[in-house]
């Protein structure tokens, strides 16, 4: 790892230096809130400020609608199809986002299963990340999302009227150093480095112990938590959408009108979604609402990390924005040890246990 | 600007990589359906078909090599994709044979396609039957309906080594008469003494049959195993998993030779879109096949 310090109005040389050769796409603000946008050469569109946006920067990576493929149903046969990909910067994201990205694409890129697709698309990518303040819906901290160490090709650490800059890879130092003036770190960059973390690591709350949390994963698949939720869920799929984390689709052929030819899509999907796991003969592995809300946080809490280790979660907090019925990961979590806590304390009642 | 070439026509991506073999071709990208000619087909029952397909780029053909137990994806452009489990021995070099049971869209075209009609294939996908393994061990397959489907690729490829083998016991048991599949050839080997196989229905429904009725459970009474020495494998609906797994440790079956294979929503086979997730594993390429101790570990599987 590499550090380089710039000035904060360097950032829009920056920008443009970037947008010579990619598309850069970064935070803006629309409304209220924020959504990320290519900003064409205009670097002051760009909020660097900017609080979580409401969507994440996954649909970049994979797109909600996207062609794998063109077909002949008169010849029956996969035609010559090309995909333009256009190299891109993603420019600006925060460290629970790049955290995302780094867990998508341990699913996509992959010795023996390589999405081709995904793969290309990632390889002409760049990302820049920024630092943040915590919102009162991030918490990252819980699972230690709050630092990036991996996936970024730069990331701008605020430190005042400067931006200490980790670099990661050549193609983005190589831009840095032709459009800024960036230097070597001193020491009052380094010292203010650390007081601007100290500041950061102490805004959040407090972080639950999340050590037992596969363990009441499994023991708890039965417990009556799940009803509740089920009840309260609107099968609506909003989490999924906004989960930077989610990454489920579906596969459908789309034909021309003349029906003699076609193409192969994908698009996203939910696992909350009422018909994800139904089969034919109208058999459904998953018919209630329960079922799918658990399957949902079980893959994130236990399925996922026993295959790849990381919790697919970053906290970022975008579910507990969307979903209308108060069902998100905190909720489960908080669920899960209060129902944890009363079997133990009965438990111990009953003398079957000791305090 | 970058393309994905992946997508291409194999013309073309034979022009720029000439020296791929038919693995790297199909490996580029696993998304993609190669051309396969329906060479045969044998009508079973009234809603089951045996295709024979094979597919038409020699080196894909050649480089095509799978395990009794797994899959593939087959396409009717227009229609979609549906996972069929191979039906054929791995020793059937250059054709595939997959046995349908027509339920739905895609498979319902597939039923109503000729000889010479072309359709698409990818894979093979996912986990089979530990075959190696099971080589020296006398072996007990219990099959249920369309489950004869995946262990007919198992009980070809026995036959064809039949000598590494000890006793070879195939319970199979249909709901009637009508429903029992690859009869004539069951009875030849049976005859031949090279399995003891034994059928059963749930109900004659008045239908000739010499077989025996009643649920598969009931067969147990009449074998004998030794615990020590033998593999299982369980392919049928659902239901019956259980309780023949139930039946197969009262004789002392060991947890870990106990295999049974998991149908479930699938779109990718390639571990990517979720659908066929159950517990903490997916059953596109952790399974399907999974052996009783895995099973019973899934949490929401069996
Ligand atoms: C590993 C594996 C091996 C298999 N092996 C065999 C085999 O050897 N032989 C065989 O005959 N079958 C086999 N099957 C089952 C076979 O895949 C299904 O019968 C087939 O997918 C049906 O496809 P269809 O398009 O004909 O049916 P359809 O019912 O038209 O489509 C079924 C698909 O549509 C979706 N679907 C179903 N119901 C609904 C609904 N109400 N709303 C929205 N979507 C819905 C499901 O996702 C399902 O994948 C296997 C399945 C698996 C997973
Ligand atoms: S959990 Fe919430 S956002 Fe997700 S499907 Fe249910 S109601 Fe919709
Ligand atoms: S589950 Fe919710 S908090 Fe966690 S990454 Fe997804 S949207 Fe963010
Ligand atoms: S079928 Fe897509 S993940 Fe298994």
């Amino acid at each position: 790892m590499l550090f380089r310090v710039i000035d904060k109005n360097e950032i829009e040389a920056l920008v443009r230096g970037f947008a010579t050769s990619y598309e850069v796409v970064g935070p803006v603000k629309r409304g209220e809130s924020y959504v990320f946008d290519e900003i064409g050469c205009d670097p002051s569109r760009l909020c660097v400020d900017y609080t979580t946006t409401l969507l994440p920067p996954k649909k970049y990576l994979l797109p909600p609608r996207e062609v794998l493929f063109k077909f002949s149903t008169a010849q029956n046969s996969v035609q010559d199809f090309e995909q333009e990909i256009v190299p891109r910067v993603l420019f600006g994201l925060h460290a629970c986002d790049i955290n995302a990205i780094n867990r998508l694409d341990k699913v996509y890129i992959d010795d023996e299963y390589d999405d081709p697709y995904y793969h290309k698309i990632r390889e002409n990518t760049l990302i820049v990340g920024i630092s943040c303040m915590p919102s009162e819906h991030c918490f990252c901290n819980v699972w230690g999302t709050d630092e990036v160490t991996q996936g970024y090709d730069l990331f701008l650490h605020d430190i005042g009227d400067r931006y200490l800059v980790s670099i990661l890879s050549v193609r983005a130092a190589e831009v840095l150093t032709i459009s800024t003036s960036a230097r070597e770190a001193s020491v009052q960059d380094s010292v203010d480095f650390q007081t601007r973390n100290a500041k950061f690591r102490s805004a959040f709350p407090s972080a639950n112990n999340i050590s037992e949390l596969p363990m009441l994963m499994d023991a708890f698949y039965n417990d009556a938590l799940w009803e509740e939720l089920g009840e309260r869920c609107l099968s609506c799929a909003a989490c999924s959408v906004v989960c930077p984390t989610c990454h489920c689709f579906n596969i459908k052929d789309i034909l021309s009108p003349n029906g003699e030819e076609g193409t192969r899509v994908r698009v996203w999907d939910s696992c909350c979604s009422p018909d994800f796991a139904a089969v034919a003969h109208g058999h459904n592995f998953r018919a209630t609402a329960a079922s799918r809300v658990r399957n949902r946080f079980y893959h994130k809490f236990l399925g996922y990390p026993s295959k790849h280790g990381d919790v697919l979660c970053t906290g970022c907090g975008r579910c507990e924005v969307a979903c209308k019925a108060t069902i998100n990961p905190r909720v489960v979590i908080d669920g899960l040890q209060q129902d944890a806590i009363a079997q133990r304390n009965s438990a111990i009642d009953k003398g079957v246990a000791r305090g | 600007m970058d393309k994905i070439i992946g997508a291409n026509e194999t013309e073309q991506i034979r022009r720029n990589y000439e020296t791929l073999s038919g693995t790297e071709l199909m490996k580029r990208n696993l998304y993609r359906p190669w051309p396969a000619r329906i060479t045969s087909i044998t009508e079973l029952t009234a809603t089951e078909k045996l295709f024979e397909l094979r597919l038409i780029d020699p080196e894909v053909r050649e480089a095509f090599t799978h395990t009794a137990g797994q899959f593939v994806e087959l396409s009717i452009f227009g229609v979609g994709e549906a996972p069929i489990s191979i039906s054929s021995a791995p020793s059937k070099q250059g054709f595939i044979e997959l046995c349908v049971r027509s339920a739905g869209s895609v498979t319902g075209v597939l039923h109503d396609k000729q000889c010479g009609d072309i359709v698409g294939l990818r894979g093979p996908f996912g986990r089979g039957f530990p075959f190696e393994e099971m080589k020296g061990h006398d072996i007990l397959l219990v099959a249920g309906g369309l489950g004869i489907a995946p262990l007919k690729s198992l009980i070809n490829h026995i036959h064809d080594e039949r000598h590494a083998f000890g006793n070879v016991t195939i319970l199979y048991g249909s709901k009637n008469p009508s429903e029992v599949m690859f009869r004539s050839q069951f009875e030849m080997w049976q005859h031949r003494k090279d399995f003891n196989l034994i059928l059963t229905v749930d109900n004659t429904e008045d239908q000739p049959w010499d077989g025996e009725v009643g649920v598969v459970t009931k067969l147990f009474n009449r074998i004998d195993i030794d615990p020590n020495n033998t593999y299982a494998a369980i392919v049928g609906p659902p239901v019956m998993y259980k309780f023949v797994i139930a039946e197969m440790r009262k004789k002392g079956l060991h947890f870990d030779r106990i295999y049974v294979s998991f149908e479930r929503a699938m779109k990718c086979g390639i571990g990517k879109c979720g659908h066929c997730m159950v517990g903490h594993q997916y059953v596109c390429v952790d399974g399907p096949v999974f052996n009783y101790w895995e099973a019973a570990n899934i949490q929401g599987a069996m």
